[in-house]
C-alpha cells in the first residue's frame, strides 16, 4: 500500500478497518515532502509540529470510536492566502511576508472542526495574480510531471503537491481559474464551486465578486468529502448563500444516462490549443456518450468576451485592495503582480460599470444555455503546463482564458484529467460546468467519468 | 454589432504617465518604463467592452442591504 497516493475515501476506508493511522500516514507523507519538495517548492510553510499533534489527536478520537467526518485524521495543506491563526500567511509576498494572522479563515475552522490534519501553507502566484515570478521571497513551485514545467497557477502549490503525493488533498482558490488551471496542468481534480457556496472570510482577497475557494484531490469522489466539509453558510461573508449543503457523496451516483450534456464549440479548439486536446475531448465525449448522455454543441460568447469581461472587473477591484501598498512601497511588489494592479487605477468607473453589466449578459447567456442541457463540457486548458521560463512576456491579458467563462457566472465547474499529451507526456483536462448550486450535477459526471476511466490514476514518478 | 470604443487612439507614454501620476503612484523609471508595455493590452481590452447594453442588464453587484443589517432573528 503506497501511502502517498491513497484518496481520501481509501484512509477513510483504511482508518475504519484499523490498517493505518493518521500518525502513521501523517509522518509518511511528511518525510516524502522532506525527500522531495525541495525540487519541487509547493511549501512555502511545513507545519510539521502541529500535523503530528492533530494527528495524535485525531487517531486518539478514532480509536475510542469519535468520527468528526470524512476528513478526520485526513491530512491537506492551504494556499498561502488562507489566514491561519498563529502561522505565518505570505501571499507568496514580500508584502505579507512575516503577516501572522490571529484568526483561521472560517474554511480552516470547518477543516479543523472535521479533524483534518494541517501539513502546511503552500505556493501560490503572489496574492493569488502575480505569476510565475522569480523576484518573490520564494522560487515558483514546479510540475511533478515536469521539473522543468510549472504547475500554473495562481493555486500553484496545492496542484503540485496533491499530485506528488505530499497530501490527498488541498484548498486553492479559483478567481479566474486559480483552482482548475492548475488541477488541469498537474493531472488532478480541482472544484470552483459556485459563487458563495464555500465562506470567503479570511481568505486574502484577489476580486471580492468572483473569489472562490475549492478543493483539489486526486479523485473526484475526494472532491466530494471535502466540499461536504467546508461548504455552508457564513453570516460573515457577504457573498455567502443561504441555502441547503446536500450530501455530495450520494449525489455521485446514478451515472449519466439520460443526462443532456453541451459540448462548447470552438473554445478547446484553433489557434494555441494543444494539438492533442481536442482528440481527447473528444475521446471523453465517446465516454459520456457510451455511458448513456446525449452531448450535443452548444454556442456561448467567446473566450475573448469572458476574458476581457473578467478582467476589466478584477483589474479595479484588485487596484482597490492593494492601493495603500502600491502607493507606499511600490518596489516590495513582483514585477508581474505590480504590472497587473496598476491598470486598475486607469480604468474608469464607466469602465467597470460596462463591465459589470456585460458580467450580467453573460451569465444569462449561460442560464439560457443550461435551460436546454444539464452541464455544460469543455477543456480546462488549451495547452499543456508552461515551461519554467523566467524570459516569457506576462501573457495575462493576451491569451483568453477557458476557465474564466464561468468565474463571470459564478456557477460550479471541475478540472479533471481526460489524457496525456504524446509529445511531452503532461496531462490534458476536461472541465465540466453547471447551473448554480449545481455541484451535484458536475460532480456526478465526472464521478462516472473517472469510473470509466484510468487518467485520475497515473501518478508523477519523483525523480530522486 | 457591437458598440465599442475600439476606435480611440492608444494612450501615449506621456499619457500613461501622467495617469500613474494622478493616480498617485510613483514609480521608478525602471518600473515605469515595465509598466508603458504592459498598458496597452489592458487598454484595448477595456476599449473591447460592450456599449449600448440592454437597460435590463443592470450591473452584477451584490447589495443586500438586509443581509448587511444583520439577521432580523
Amino acid at each position: 500500500m503506497d501511502i502517498a497516493f491513497l484518496t481520501i475515501a481509501e484512509l477513510n476506508r483504511a482508518y475504519e478497518r484499523r490498517e493505518l493511522s493518521p500518525v502513521e500516514v501523517t509522518r509518511a507523507l511528511l518525510d516524502r515532502v522532506a525527500a522531495h519538495d525541495a525540487k519541487l517548492n509547493s511549501f512555502i510553510r511545513v507545519t510539521e509540529d502541529l500535523a503530528m499533534a492533530e494527528a495524535k489527536e485525531a487517531e486518539r478520537e478514532l480509536m475510542a470510536g469519535t468520527r468528526r467526518g470524512p476528513m478526520h485524521g485526513i491530512p491537506y495543506g492551504l494556499k498561502d492566502i488562507v489566514e491561519t491563526a498563529g502561522i505565518p500567511t505570505t501571499g507568496h509576498s514580500k508584502l505579507r511576508q512575516h503577516h501572522v494572522p490571529k484568526a483561521d479563515a472560517e474554511i480552516v475552522r470547518r477543516l479543523k472542526d472535521g479533524g483534518g490534519i494541517l501539513l502546511g501553507k503552500l505556493a501560490t502566484w503572489e496574492f493569488a495574480l502575480g505569476g510565475p515570478s522569480w523576484d518573490l521571497p520564494w522560487p515558483p513551485a514546479r510540475n511533478p510531471w515536469d521539473r522543468d514545467r510549472l504547475p500554473g497557477g495562481s493555486s500553484s502549490g496545492p496542484g503540485a503537491a496533491v499530485a506528488a503525493g505530499f497530501m490527498p488533498a488541498a484548498i486553492g482558490t479559483d478567481t479566474g481559474g486559480s483552482v482548475r488551471g492548475p488541477a488541469a496542468f498537474c493531472g488532478v481534480a480541482g472544484l470552483k464551486p459556485t459563487y458563495g457556496r464555500v465562506s470567503r472570510r479570511g481568505v486574502f482577497p484577489n476580486t471580492f465578486t468572483m473569489d472562490h475557494c475549492g478543493p483539489m484531490t486526486r479523485s473526484v469522489e475526494d472532491v466530494s468529502l471535502m466540499l461536504q466539509v467546508i461548504a455552508g453558510y457564513d453570516a460573515q461573508d457577504p457573498g455567502s448563500e443561504d441555502c441547503p449543503v446536500p450530501d455530495y457523496r450520494a449525489a455521485l451516483d446514478g451515472g449519466v444516462k439520460g443526462m443532456r450534456l453541451g459540448l462548447v464549440e470552438g473554445w478547446h479548439e484553433g489557434a494555441g490549443a494543444h494539438p492533442d486536446l481536442g482528440r481527447a475531448i473528444e475521446a471523453a465525449v465517446a465516454v459520456l456518450e457510451r455511458l448513456g448522455a446525449t452531448v450535443k454543441p452548444v454556442k456561448l460568447s467567446s473566450l475573448r468576451d469572458y476574458t476581457d469581461c473578467k478582467t476589466t472587473i478584477s483589474s479595479v477591484e484588485l487596484y482597490s485592495i492593494h492601493e495603500p501598498d502600491l502607493r507606499a512601497r511600490p518596489q516590495d511588489f513582483g514585477r508581474i503582480l505590480r504590472n497587473r494592479v496598476l491598470p486598475g487605477a486607469l480604468i474608469r468607473g464607466e469602465d467597470y460599470l460596462a463591465a459589470l453589466r456585460w458580467r450580467t449578459a453573460l451569465a444569462k447567456e449561460q442560464a439560457a444555455a443550461l435551460k436546454q442541457i444539464d452541464a455544460f463540457i469543455t477543456a480546462a486548458a488549451r495547452t499543456i503546463a508552461d515551461k519554467a521560463d523566467p524570459s516569457q512576456p506576462d501573457r495575462h491579458v493576451s491569451t483568453p482564458s477557458i476557465t474564466m467563462p464561468f468565474s463571470v457566472s459564478g456557477v460550479p465547474a471541475l478540472a479533471i484529467p481526460c489524457g496525456f499529451s504524446r509529445a511531452e507526456g503532461m496531462p490534458l483536462s476536461l472541465q465540466i460546468a453547471a447551473g448554480p448550486m449545481q455541484e451535484p450535477v458536475v460532480l456526478r459526471v465526472a464521478h462516472a467519468y473517472q469510473q470509466a476511466t484510468e487518467w485520475h490514476r497515473r501518478h508523477p514518478k519523483l525523480a530522486e | 454589432m457591437r458598440n465599442d470604443l475600439s476606435h480611440l487612439p492608444p494612450a501615449t507614454p506621456d499619457e500613461i504617465r501622467a495617469m500613474v501620476a494622478r493616480a498617485g503612484v510613483a514609480l521608478s523609471e525602471e518600473m515605469m518604463q515595465q509598466f508603458i508595455a504592459t498598458w496597452p493590452q489592458f487598454e484595448a481590452m477595456v476599449r473591447r467592452l460592450p456599449r449600448g447594453l440592454d437597460y435590463a442588464d443592470e450591473p452584477a453587484h451584490t447589495f443586500r442591504p438586509a443581509r448587511l443589517a444583520g439577521d432580523p432573528k
